[in-house]
């Protein structure tokens, strides 16, 4: 029998007990691999992974995360790449002789939906090459930059899709508001 | 395994740089700010490299598996402090060093 799908959608216990479980599922693969095989690690895991599931669902709602695959394919090596020149820009102005920074601050007022997606685009922004936020105000964030000569605007916009592709956001109706 | 082994040697050399020169970023940038900048980037990549120049000598998924997650961890815990950092810096008031 193949369950009705319309009903499971509509079912708000099952959906609790399916992103529970997801959750629960989460957690548990975590705690398995930074523990290995020592099944008596688990004493201290069950209640740990049981509570760290309970607490999630209750500080970001199923409703707030869910990811896309594609999206997740693109960001990744998107981040991985900006990181990475991020690390190079900090090298080169630490160790160079003259006196490379000119810092900044600037405001940015994000798309993004409050929640998950906005946290998430603010922790990554501190990543990128010369910018660092330091300020979330509803939907303003203050943006910390190295180099106010940086085209920091260009970053963080392309940085903003990459997120709303990566959370199944569409941006694109609200742009016109 | 030998390729992997002196690939990973190779990694790991490569973070060094990195970490040497978040420290000395924090001792050299003027402000709270701008050292935060140094921290959280550089090490980073940092960490990054060794990662995986530590997961491409271990020769096994469940160390290269916990490696990675230990990095995950790392990203998500220095993304968040630093953000607070500075945001309890602004709210008491630390005016951002300016070049003159």
């Amino acid at each position: 029998m193949i369950p009705d799908h319309h009903f499971l959608r509509n079912s708000t216990l099952l959906n609790v007990n399916r992103h529970s479980l997801l959750r629960i599922f989460i957690f548990s693969a975590v705690w398995l691999t930074l523990t290995g095989s020592d099944t008596s690690s688990w004493i201290i895991g069950v209640p740990a992974v049981l509570f760290a599931s309970k607490l999630s669902l209750m500080l970001a709602p199923p409703s707030q995360c869910l990811v896309s695959v594609s999206g997740a394919l693109r960001f990744i090596p998107f981040f991985l790449y900006q990181s990475f020149r991020g690390g190079l820009d900090v090298m080169r102005r630490a160790l160079s002789s003259q006196q490379l920074l000119d810092p900044g601050l600037v405001s940015y007022v994000t798309l993004l939906p409050e929640g998950s997606a906005r946290i998430f685009f603010v922790n990554t922004i501190s990543l990128l090459p010369g910018t660092l936020s330091a300020e979330l105000h509803e939907n303003t964030i203050t943006i910390h930059t190295l180099d106010r000569g940086m085209s920091i605007w260009a970053n963080i916009q392309t940085l903003e899709y990459h997120v709303a592709a990566l959370m199944h956001i569409s941006t694109e109706n609200k742009k016109g508001l | 395994m030998e390729i992997l082994y002196n690939s990973g040697t190779l990694l790991i050399i490569m973070g060094v740089p990195f970490f040497w020169s978040g420290t000395v970023g924090l001792i050299r940038f003027p402000d709270i700010y701008t050292r935060l900048h140094a921290l959280t980037k550089a090490d980073n990549v940092g960490l990054g490299c060794i990662v995986c120049g530590l997961a491409l000598q271990s020769g096994s998924w469940t160390v290269t598996a916990k490696l990675l997650l230990i990095w995950l961890l790392v990203l998500i815990a220095s993304s968040a402090s630093c953000h607070l950092i500075a945001r309890s810096a602004m709210q008491k008031n630390i005016k951002p060093w300016m070049r003159s």
